[in-house]
């Protein structure tokens, strides 16, 4: 079986943890929590950590995917049906992560007002990357490490001289939203599902688990401090500000001489948002050929987008309609799918049965 | 499968040569440049229950000659600016969003008008970045946009000019974006405050020194954007101005601050007041102040500036210690000039620098005076008093401007 390595893995938590969390979750965690927006975020990412250091650290005692572990405990059709609901768990996080980049791309890259018609064609990519085997993903987590650091530097250097840290005063308010915002943000965070897909995948050595940790951890610093950063500059308006990411560096003096040369690092940084939306979409198809034995990936890619393809069609404008969804109910699938059964994989059975 | 395999590269072709033709048949959404325009500067007047936007406009034009750009004032109205800015499109033929809106002009006649009723279409979702710069005007924002500026081609930039980052840096304007302003009225303080840009004629001058600045008056213009819809723009090439050039190009002088309470207009700062609450709330790097000694007038250059206005409160009496430390030059004075003596000034006399310090109180109280009368809080006061003092906030938040003590520590020392 062809295995990724720790290195990539340690790169898809680190990057992909970020750019997942860009987009419409400052402008979310801002209106429901305010100036308590870091302990939302914190609580999401404290609990998300110890979880992805339990499935890492799960890795240094079996060398067996998921699917063989639950195979090995439950048989092969339980093993099949809890990959197939995994698969429609995959497809289910990237329904909002897709309208977020339908409306980002839209709203920062366009000066007019675009049509449908001028994102679709983001299914070609999408159709294409994700018909590639599980090998891909290590290769590009490589590709978007050098992409990702540049462009951050270059958003973050141009954002942190406008952050005034008094927005954040004075703290725990209302402490209350902070723990709701929190649960409903839970369908943001999907990490320790991407690691029980990785489980067995990679040669596990020893502080492995350590470093995967660390490095979710990185990418959870990201997203803080961009989240300080937006509200950091924005203070109480910062709910009426979309699109976070594009929005902290526009106070750059030097963007009043020359444009929005933020934009060049935003482009850039696309490029890794949509490997992120890609891997959850590759997860879905490795989930379904486990679950159906049927190993074709370009025909299950054509049919996983065509499904998403139609989505995005006849919901075109129901972006706010989605967004409730998943935050008022979709927070239990999430929750389940996302931390119980990772946390749960413990209890499978580690070792075949000569061992 | 080995058939369905046999016909993926064709497939592959088929859609590279759909792609193609989509490629060169759509414009994708993408603009031409010679079919579109953007809004640059945009000034709001109301009248009655409708708000009129009158907006200047870069229409690029086909060019070798490095001339490219014309400006002209298109007006709408409606009852929000959503809906005057739809006239303003119908009348353009084309859809500008706010995107490259660098200055927003409100007139005179929207002191009656809730500030945030009057601006909200800018802060919803993403209609307009909030960079743009806002500033009350003088009269009408209309005529204002249509009077050419004598210290720029282009009406929009000579009032940018008013509201460089310099005169900032030198404290001699009240600088405001439209970030700055919804911040301060969506906090606890409930204040914001602008520029407040005034014309005068070219080749004039306030007689007086000082901070007086300014010159004659001018007279409103009738002949422009009021009324009926689109002014005459220039079209003579690059940056002409509007009125076909029966307009004299004026002056624009921001000295004074219009300040706001609870949405609401709450007075104009004086250029004194104004000075003292850029002190307190910009980082200000070189500034001139007028002071008096015995008989003489000094000019004196303040460098190496910080000032701020610290709340506290201390066993359960608020107290706000304004603190400015400056260090002093000698810029000019009136008396007959000794070149002996100018070598002394170098080390500015303790007299002169006493004078200075009680000029700096004197503004500083004018500030917190002016404050206090029409309860906008435009030093955060009860923003500090929430942030940092929040056990104390509901007891003192209504009262607090005139409940607290105030102490100043002004220290002015020779530069050498």
């Amino acid at each position: 079986m062809t295995k990724i390595s720790c290195r990539q893995i340690c790169f898809i938590m680190l990057i992909y943890t970020a750019v997942s969390k860009f987009i419409i979750y400052p402008t979310y965690l801002s209106y429901y929590t305010g100036r308590d927006l870091l302990f939302s975020a914190l609580i999401n990412f404290a609990v998300q950590g110890v979880i992805v250091w339990s499935v890492s650290y799960l890795c240094s005692r079996t060398d067996k995917t998921f699917f063989g572990l639950l195979k090995d405990t439950f048989g092969n059709i339980f093993a099949r049906i809890i990959f197939g609901l995994f698969a429609l768990f995959f497809l289910l996080a990237t329904i909002n992560p897709l309208f977020e980049q339908k409306l980002y791309v839209h709203d920062i890259f366009y000066d007019t007002v675009p049509s449908l018609m001028i994102f679709l064609p983001v299914f070609f990519f999408l159709v294409y990357a994700s018909a590639k085997p599980f090998l891909n993903i290590g290769r590009c987590a490589d590709i978007c490490l050098p992409l990702f650091l540049l462009s951050m530097l270059l958003i973050l250097v141009m954002s942190l001289h406008e952050v005034k840290f008094d927005n954040f005063l004075p703290v725990f308010t209302q402490p209350k939203k902070i723990f709701s915002s929190s649960l409903a943000s839970v369908f943001r965070f999907i990490e320790p599902a991407y690691l029980l897909m990785f489980m067995g995948r990679f040669r596990y050595k020893k502080g492995d688990a350590a470093k995967i940790t660390i490095s979710y951890i990185g990418g959870a610093v990201f997203v803080l401090v961009v989240l300080a950063a937006f509200y950091g500059i924005y203070g109480d308006v910062a709910p009426t500000r979309h699109f976070a990411i594009s929005k902290i560096s526009l106070f750059f003096p030097a963007i009043d001489l020359v444009g929005r040369i933020d934009l060049l690092a935003l482009y850039v940084l696309e490029i890794t948002m949509l490997f992120a939306l890609v891997l959850n979409i590759q997860l879905a198809i490795e989930c379904i050929a486990q679950c159906t034995g049927y190993e074709n990936r370009a025909v299950l890619s054509v049919a996983v987008n065509a499904v998403f393809f139609l989505i995005l069609i006849f919901c075109d404008n129901k972006y706010n309609a989605i967004s409730t969804l998943f935050s008022k109910w979709m927070w239990i699938v999430f929750l389940i799918f996302a931390n119980l059964i990772p946390l749960a994989s413990w209890f499978l059975r580690k070792k075949n049965e000569e061992d | 499968m080995k058939k369905i395999k046999k016909y993926v590269p064709v497939l592959y072709w088929a859609i590279v040569v759909a792609l193609l033709g989509l490629y060169f048949t759509n414009d994708f959404g993408l603009v031409d440049i010679h079919k579109t325009s953007f809004i640059v500067a945009v000034g709001v007047d109301t009248e009655e229950d409708e708000v009129q936007v009158t907006a200047q406009i870069a229409v690029p034009q086909p060019s070798t000659s490095g001339d490219s750009i014309n400006y002209i004032e298109v007006q709408g109205s409606g009852f929000t600016i959503a809906d005057a800015l739809n006239e303003i499109n119908a009348k353009t033929g084309t859809y500008p969003q706010l995107l490259f809106c660098q200055l927003i002009l409100i007139g005179d006649s929207c002191k009656d008008k809730e500030l945030f009723q009057v601006l909200g279409c800018f802060y919803r979702r993403n209609y307009s970045e909030l960079t743009a710069l806002v500033a009350m005007c003088e009269g009408k924002a209309s005529d204002m946009l249509a009077k050419p500026a004598s210290i720029a081609p282009e009406n929009s930039e000579g009032l940018q000019k008013v509201l460089s980052h310099e005169l900032e840096k030198s404290g001699n304007v009240t600088k405001a974006n439209l970030k700055t302003i919804a911040e301060a009225n969506f906090s606890e303080s409930k204040a914001c405050y602008m520029p407040y840009i005034q014309m005068n004629k070219p080749g004039t001058s306030q007689n007086g020194g000082g901070d007086r600045i300014g010159g004659d008056d001018v007279e409103q213009s009738q002949s422009t954007a009021s009324g009926s819809g689109q002014s005459n723009g220039g079209q003579g090439g690059a940056s002409a101005q509007s009125g076909g050039g029966q307009d004299e190009p004026v002056e624009f002088t921001a000295r004074k601050t219009a300040i706001f309470s609870e949405g609401k207009f709450a007075g104009i700062l004086d250029e004194t007041q104004s000075f003292a609450l850029n002190m307190l709330e910009t980082s200000v790097d070189m500034a001139i102040i007028p002071c008096t000694v015995g008989e003489t007038e000094y000019t004196i250059g303040l460098k190496g500036i910080s000032g701020k206005a610290d709340f506290k409160v201390e066993k359960g009496v608020p107290k706000l210690t304004v603190t400015f430390k400056a260090n002093a030059q000698v810029q000019g004075a009136k008396k007959v000039l000794e070149p002996h003596s100018v070598v002394n000034d170098d080390v500015v006399k303790k007299e002169v620098l006493d004078g200075a310090e009680k000029e700096l109180k004197t503004r500083f109280e004018n500030l917190i005076e002016i404050s206090r009368k029409t309860g906008c809080d435009m030093l955060g006061i009860r923003k500090q008093l929430h942030k940092y003092y929040y056990k104390y906030y509901d007891a003192f938040k209504d009262d607090v401007l005139n409940r607290m003590e105030i102490s100043y520590k002004i220290e002015v020392i020779s530069t050498n």
